[in-house]
Formats: C-alpha cells, sequence, structure tokens
C-alpha cells in the first residue's frame, strides 16, 4: 500500500466560511442547512483534492487525534491510523476542526455530509462496497476502520472512478498504448505516468476505475492479488 | 344638525367624554333622518352612553360616525317592527331657538290632526306618548317603611352606585322616621333586578294600561306626527278591563292612576311604548301625514328627528337604557360640585373635616399647619375609610352598591403596603391601579346586547372585547406595548388587562383569545401574531416580520464596525459576533421568550444562523447561504454554463 507522495505541502487555502462559527453547528433552517451542507461538501473535495486524498477517516478526521479523545471510536481510528492511506501521514482533523476558533463539526455532522456527498456520487463507504474487484485487498488498507466503524473510511471522489477511468484511457490513447499489457503498479508508480494526474492513485480507486473500462469493454484486468496486470483494447 | 360628527378612539370607538358611562352597545344598525335612510349610515354600532348616543360606521368610521347628545333630545319613541321593518327608536330634538320646528306650531300639527282625530285610539297613544315627558322622570322604585309599613318612593336623586352612609335620605311620608341607608339599597337593587328580568315579558300586557286620550287632550297636541302615524289601529278594547297592580295584585278601574289597596302608582310609565307597539298589528306605513312632512320645503329643520333602526335585534334593551339615561340626566353634573358628604365624621372628631370636601378642607386646614395637620389630615383619612369599611361590610346588598368605593380602597391599602415593604415595583403597582380609574369604560357583557341571532349573540361582546383590549393597547399614558418593546405575549397582556381592571369584571381567557383573533377583521391597529413553537403575541400592527428582520440585521451589522469586548479568534470585521436571546432581549427591550421567538422567526427566514456552543445559542448573521449555494449544480453543468458564456463572450453565440 502506497500513499501519496506528491500531495502538496503548501497548505490548503480554506473558505472564509471556515472560519464561521456558525458553519459547525447544524442548521435547523432546511434552506441554510442545504446550504451548509453544499458548502461543506465542496469544501471536503477541495481539501481532498488538495492533498490528493482518496480514503477519509471519519473518526480520525473529526479530532481523535488530536485533542479530546470521542469516545468509543477513538480506539478503532487511532489503532489504524498508520495504515490508512490519507489518514496516515496527513493529520485531516484540521479539516472538520478548525482550532483557531475551536470550533469542530460533530461525528453526526460529518456523516451528513459524507452521506450528501454519496447522494451526490461523490463519496462511498469503503466497507459497504461489495462489489469492488480488489475487495479482499482494501481489506488491508482499511482493516482498522472498516471493522469498527462500520463505515468509517469514505472514499472521497474528488473524481469519480468513471473520469478517472477515461483519464487512463486518454493517457493510453495520447501514448501509443492500445494492447499492450502494464501492471497497476507501473500505472500509478512507473515512470512514465509522472506527470499524469493519475500518478500516485490509491490502488483500490484505480482497480475500481479499470473495471469502469472493462465494463466498457476497453480494458481487460488479470493476474493475482499483489500482481495484477490490465491489458487496453 | 341634530347629528355631530364625532372623534373615534383608536380602536374606532367613540372617544367618551370625562364622566360619561357607556350603556350599551348593539351591532347592525342603521340611521333615519326624519323618514328617509342615511345613505351613509346603514351598518354600524350604535353606543348608547350616558351622555350621548354615538353610532359609528363599520365600513367607513372615520368618515361617517355621528353622534347625538342626550340633553338636545326632546322625547324618544319606539316602534316594534312589523314584517320587513325593523324596530325603531326615534328620537325627536328640542325645539331650541328653532321657531317652527316640530308640531307645536299649528301649521304642522294640522295634517297631524286628520289621523288624530280619526280614531280614538290615536288619541289614546297620543297621551300616552305625552306621559314619559309630562311626568317628572323618576324610577318607582319603592321603600317600605319598617315603622309604619307605608311604602315610600326611593327619591329620584338616590343613585345606589354611589351612595354611601353620608347620602341624605328623606324620612318615611307617613310617620317621619327616617330609613336606614341598607334599607333604601336594598329596595333599590331589588327593584333594579325585579326590571331587568322582566324586560323580556314586555308581550305581556299586565302593566299596561291603556289611558283615557281626555285626560291629557292638552298634550296631544305636542306629540310628533311620527306617532300619531304609527298609532293606526285602535285598542279599544282593553278600556273596558279591570287593571291589575303591579305591586299588589289588586284589579283596579282602568281609569285609576294609582292603586286603589297599596297606593302605588298604576301607570307603567317605562312601557307603554314598546308594548303598544308589540300589540299594534300595522305600522310604518307610509300615509299621508309621513309624506307631507317629509316634503314641507322647511324640512331641513323638521327631519332632524333621528330613527335608529335595529335590524340586529336589541332594540328593547336600547330603549330601557336610554330611557334610564334620559331620566338620570347624567349630563347636568357636568361641573357640579360633588356631592357633599355628611358628616358623621365631623359629628364624631369635632373640628375634623372630611379631606374629599374640598370645602370643608379649605376651611380647616388653614387652621392646623405642620406635622399636627398632616396627622390630623391622617386621621381624618383613617376614620373616613373606617366608616366607608363599616358601612360596607353591615350587609350584602350594601357591599355590592358601594363596592367601587371598596376596591378603590383596597387598592389604595395594597400600595401602601407595597410602599412600605420597599419593593421596586410600587410604581407598577401605582401604574395598575391607576388603570382601573382609567379603565372606567369597561366593556360587560350586560352592557353588550345580545343580537337576535344566537350565533352572533357572543361576537358583539368579543369585538367590544377586542376594541377596549386595542383601546388598552394603544393607550399612550399606559404604553403598554411601548414598554414591552412593541411586543408582549398574550399571556402577559391578559394577566395584566385582567389586573387593570381592578379584580371586577375579568375576562376569561378563551373570550380573551378569541376578542384577540378578532383585530385583525376589525382593523384595528394591533394585531396577534403565533410564532412556530405555538406561542402568541400582541403587536402593534406597523410591525411586522419584515421590520423586525430588518432591525435586527441593523444591529448585527453594527457589529461589525464595534469591536467585541474581548478578543475573539474570527474576523469579527467579517462576520461580526453571535448574539443570544438575552442579548436581543436587551436591546429591544423585549421578554427574553419573545426574543427567542423573534431569533428563530429570523432563521427561519434565511437571515441568521445558529451557532450552539458552550456558550449556548447564539445567532449570526446568515454567511452560510449567501446566495450562491442556492440550487448546488453539478460541476459538469456549471462547466457547460461556462463554456455557453465563453461562447458567448466570443460571439459564437
Amino acid at each position: 500500500m502506497t500513499t501519496p507522495s506528491t500531495h502538496s505541502q503548501s497548505s490548503f487555502p480554506f473558505p472564509p466560511e471556515y472560519s464561521f462559527p456558525p458553519f459547525f453547528t447544524r442548521q435547523t433552517n432546511l434552506t441554510t442547512h442545504h446550504a451548509q451542507l453544499v458548502k461543506w461538501s465542496s469544501l471536503v473535495l477541495a481539501y481532498c483534492r488538495h492533498h490528493r486524498i482518496f480514503k477519509l477517516s471519519l473518526s480520525g478526521s473529526s479530532g481523535t487525534s488530536t485533542t479530546t479523545n470521542q469516545g468509543g471510536t477513538s480506539t478503532t481510528g487511532s489503532g489504524g491510523t498508520p495504515n490508512q492511506p490519507g489518514g496516515g501521514e496527513l493529520d485531516t482533523t484540521e479539516l472538520f476542526y478548525n482550532q483557531r476558533i475551536d470550533r469542530r463539526l460533530s461525528l453526526a455532522d460529518i456523516r451528513e455530509v459524507i452521506d450528501f456527498l454519496r447522494n451526490d456520487g461523490r463519496a462511498e463507504y469503503v466497507t459497504g462496497d461489495g462489489n469492488s474487484g480488489s475487495s479482499s485487498s482494501a481489506a488491508i488498507g482499511g482493516a482498522g476502520g472498516a471493522e469498527g466503524g462500520g463505515g468509517d473510511i469514505v472514499w472521497i471522489y474528488w473524481r469519480t472512478p468513471e473520469e478517472w477511468a477515461s483519464l487512463v484511457e486518454g493517457w493510453v490513447d495520447s501514448t501509443g498504448q492500445k494492447g499492450s499489457v502494464l501492471t497497476l503498479y507501473e500505472l500509478v508508480e512507473g515512470d512514465g505516468t509522472r506527470g499524469t494526474e493519475f500518478h500516485g492513485l490509491d490502488q483500490q480507486l484505480l482497480l475500481k476505475a479499470l473495471n469502469v473500462l472493462v465494463k466498457r469493454g476497453k480494458a481487460q484486468v488479470f493476474g493475482q492479488e499483489d500482481s495484477q496486470g490490465v491489458k487496453f483494447f | 344638525m341634530f347629528l355631530k360628527h364625532i372623534d373615534l378612539t383608536t380602536a374606532l370607538r367613540p372617544s367618551y367624554l370625562p364622566d360619561e358611562d357607556l350603556l350599551y352597545v348593539q351591532d347592525n344598525v342603521g340611521l333615519y333622518e326624519g323618514k328617509y335612510k342615511l345613505p351613509n349610515q346603514q351598518n354600524g354600532q350604535i353606543y348608547l352612553t350616558s351622555h350621548r348616543i354615538c353610532y359609528v360606521d363599520k365600513a367607513e368610521p372615520r368618515k361617517y360616525s355621528v353622534a347625538l347628545d342626550l340633553k338636545d333630545v326632546e322625547r324618544y319613541e319606539f316602534y316594534g317592527g312589523f314584517l320587513k321593518s325593523s324596530p325603531k327608536v326615534t328620537l325627536i330634538p328640542k325645539a331650541t331657538k328653532r321657531a317652527p320646528l316640530q308640531p307645536r306650531s299649528p301649521g304642522l300639527a294640522g295634517p297631524a290632526s286628520r289621523s288624530s282625530t280619526s280614531s280614538p285610539a290615536t288619541q289614546v297613544e297620543g297621551g300616552l306618548r305625552a306621559l314619559p315627558v309630562e311626568s317628572p322622570p323618576t324610577s318607582n322604585a319603592t321603600w317600605v317603611c319598617t315603622i309604619c309599613s307605608f311604602s315610600n318612593p326611593v327619591p329620584s336623586n338616590f343613585d345606589p352606585t354611589t351612595a354611601n352612609a353620608h347620602t341624605p335620605l328623606p324620612p318615611c311620608l307617613a310617620c317621619g322616621i327616617k330609613p336606614t341607608l341598607t334599607h333604601v339599597l336594598k329596595a333599590t337593587i331589588s327593584n333594579v333586578a325585579s326590571r331587568q328580568p322582566g324586560t323580556p315579558a314586555l308581550h305581556t300586557p299586565l302593566p299596561v294600561r291603556p289611558r283615557l286620550a281626555t285626560e291629557f287632550s292638552a298634550t296631544r297636541g305636542s306629540s310628533s306626527p311620527f306617532i300619531q302615524a304609527q298609532g293606526a289601529s285602535p285598542q279599544s278594547s282593553d278600556l273596558d278591563a279591570s287593571f291589575q297592580c303591579p305591586r299588589c295584585t289588586f284589579l283596579n278601574h282602568p281609569s285609576l292612576l294609582s292603586c286603589e289597596m297599596c297606593g302605588g302608582p298604576l301607570i307603567s310609565q317605562d312601557l307603554p311604548a314598546e308594548l303598544t307597539q308589540q300589540t299594534r298589528p300595522h305600522t310604518e306605513s307610509p300615509g299621508p301625514i309621513l309624506n307631507s312632512f317629509g316634503t314641507v320645503p322647511s324640512g331641513v329643520e323638521n327631519s332632524d328627528s333621528v330613527k335608529i333602526s335595529f335590524r340586529g335585534g336589541g332594540d328593547k334593551i336600547f330603549y330601557e337604557r336610554l330611557k334610564g339615561s334620559m331620566t338620570q340626566r347624567k349630563w347636568l353634573l357636568q361641573g357640579a360640585p360633588p356631592i357633599p358628604k355628611a358628616s358623621r365624621t365631623r359629628d364624631s372628631l369635632g373640628n375634623s373635616s372630611n379631606p374629599s370636601a374640598t370645602t370643608d378642607a379649605a376651611r380647616d386646614r388653614p387652621k392646623l399647619g405642620g406635622i399636627a395637620g398632616l396627622e390630623h389630615h391622617s386621621q381624618a383619612m383613617r376614620k373616613n375609610n373606617e366608616l366607608v369599611i363599616g358601612s360596607a361590610f353591615e350587609d350584602l346588598e350594601a357591599l355590592m352598591a358601594s363596592a367601587k368605593e371598596i376596591v378603590a380602597l383596597a387598592e389604595t391599602f395594597a400600595r401602601q403596603v407595597k410602599g412600605a415593604s420597599g419593593a421596586s415595583s410600587a410604581s407598577e403597582n401605582a401604574l395598575l391601579a391607576d388603570s382601573v380609574s382609567q379603565l372606567g369604560l369597561i366593556t360587560t357583557k350586560d352592557i353588550v346586547g345580545s343580537s337576535s341571532s344566537a350565533s352572533g349573540s357572543d361576537s358583539l361582546y368579543l369585538s367590544e372585547l377586542a376594541r377596549t383590549l386595542a383601546e388598552f393597547l394603544t393607550d399612550d399614558r399606559r404604553g403598554v406595548l411601548k414598554r414591552a418593546g412593541g411586543i408582549i405575549s398574550l399571556v402577559d397582556l391578559w394577566a395584566m388587562f385582567n389586573r387593570a381592571r381592578g379584580g371586577v369584571e375579568l375576562v376569561s381567557p378563551a373570550d380573551f383569545e378569541k376578542a384577540a383573533n378578532l383585530w385583525e377583521k376589525l382593523g384595528l391597529p394591533v394585531r396577534l401574531r403565533t410564532f412556530k413553537s405555538g406561542v402568541k403575541v400582541v403587536q402593534s400592527r406597523d410591525r411586522t416580520d419584515e421590520t423586525t428582520v430588518k432591525a435586527l440585521l441593523a444591529w448585527l451589522r453594527d457589529l461589525h464596525e464595534f469591536p467585541p469586548e474581548r478578543e475573539v479568534p474570527w474576523d469579527w470585521r467579517r462576520f461580526g459576533r453571535g448574539v443570544t436571546a438575552r442579548d436581543a432581549a436587551e436591546r429591544f427591550g423585549w421578554s427574553i421568550g419573545v426574543a427567542e421567538e423573534e431569533l428563530e422567526m429570523a432563521e427561519e427566514r434565511g437571515v441568521l444562523c445558529r451557532e450552539e456552543g458552550i456558550e449556548g445559542l447564539k445567532f449570526w448573521e446568515n454567511f452560510i447561504d449567501t446566495g450562491e449555494g442556492k440550487g448546488y449544480k453539478d460541476p459538469k453543468i456549471v462547466e457547460a454554463e461556462r463554456l455557453v458564456k465563453v461562447l458567448k463572450e466570443a460571439g459564437f453565440v
């Protein structure tokens, strides 16, 4: 399992509402609440895009690792943290916790934001994902969170698998590699893809994207667990 | 003109003169002048007070409301209504300084005499009608002497509501023994009590006695043509019937004026008009007299008589009370010196003065000065209070009669107690106590006539209550609304209102709420508002949600300019700061509950947003939903729109 090595070290420019205290309280007015969800989801997407985070640990981001513990979720969260892609090296606490104004979004409200993203097709619970081709391999990375949280780890699709698929397809087209066989490792870590957007892509997410291509009949995935290859047509 | 334009209060009711008492209210009435309908005064409410009759138009109250002074009324007549014609009360003005006025002039009496001579019944009528004018208007209450059992008339100037221990009472006419106050009071009250339930029973002809016209031939001329027109049917059959004395039931000969047995007056002076009207088969036919009368060239003056047409009932009670106020002639009292309070006080205290009698006070005060004077003064006051209380509790009826005084006394005591204990609310209590007297014109259920339609019986009471409330709220002297920041919860208002009534004629919560719901319909300057949570508040009409929101926003915007009291981590120049319900309550003078509701209302409108923190619930200007978030768009659509825009700018589309 790899973690994104290319994420930008520069700090993420938070939107102004991030320092607006009521932004961290669930609004009761339906219109305002909707606007709040919209702003939060675009913030989450922008944040993950900025740091190239593909999976987000909810309990990890809700601030368990830094200050106050939040009960039962903290144990599983902290146990799984080192292995988690995205959550491993980068502290995502700041996303839902503004230390400067000392306001944090509660876990329930985070889930509401995630649900809002899911309805939009921009997020997906890792454990709830049964049709993933490599659910077994996913279990390695997400084991800690997946067991405890019942959906603690979430895919954040700042690009959906379809979008990733078309990116890969476009790259294969432009480099004239149709018909050739590539390993998955080559695709995300190899020198040939350096400079492309999907360089450093999470392997599981790559597999999801390739499965989209498989369904379209544009590619075929074969091989064993750790040495999977793909052939483009 | 007989009718004068009047000023209305904020609640669209006539503004009363000092000392004026509201006696009766009836809705759904129309006005006639002469025989013609007044086109603009056909649907309104009639207010009978001790001094005036006021008509308030329903559609255009400010424009068409009129009043006439009772002191200008020469006579008043009653017409019971027939088929489609509603019951009417006719008021004929005095012929003051107006030479050609009214049927006294032979020229006008000429046409009238045609019908008056044609049937003996009308002559009877004429005599009967003239009677109330002719005979001194006394209440026919009597008290029976405890010594000799002679029934004495209660003096005409005896008013049970103002009578007290100092009211002079005449001795018994037969034996010369003075009656006790309570005895006379009881007699008066029982008389009033027996008269009131008797009103619906008017149809029973028992107390009525037809009189021979010849007895009153001298006065016949003074009767109005109207009456004679109305009195078209014969009633001669009654002439032979013996007449039962209302007091002892002895059957007297019809020509007798007083009972042979008990000496009681036989002519029920109160009721002749409506009774005879009731039995009359047809009325208000546009007879020749009416016609000629209406077309008299100088009819400007002649048509001055005003008819009030009661389309919704209530006519009889109105007539009764009108009669009462015409008898009392309260307008004569205006400016008159107060009834001297007699002098058991002075008897017992030697040279001590009654503090409320100004003449006495003026005489005695210079004699004493300084602390001695003050002490003397308060001693006299205490003595007087003792007397009042003593006489009031002698008897339950007497207590009822002097209830007003006792209530006022109790209020003063309460104020003194409060003042002694140094309570900070003393001023508030004083204000409430004062407002009791200001609330002199309260609407009670018995003032308001019940409409003939069963469903509408309560509505008039409620609408009057609604108006009273509106006046109470908008009265600048009291400033109820202003002190509450322009908004007050209905429960608070109910408590305040009932307290201001001084414990009498309290309003039930159900009636109160119903009345409050009527404000909107009646077009009064206050309105009832229900918050999301169900809390009902009262505010003036010009204060809408929009203005509240505007005020809140302006306040929050101000907070961008002024730095917060302590350091805040966020950018207060951009976001301002959050406010709690308490802050808002302080700022606008609302109660906390109202402030909460107002803030939530603003939140509901999307103007504010909330922040729940350790410091409690705070409200902020809404920077979350700033408009661009409305209708979250798919990025693809956004992209497509951007493309279209670029193409447009480039001129391709």
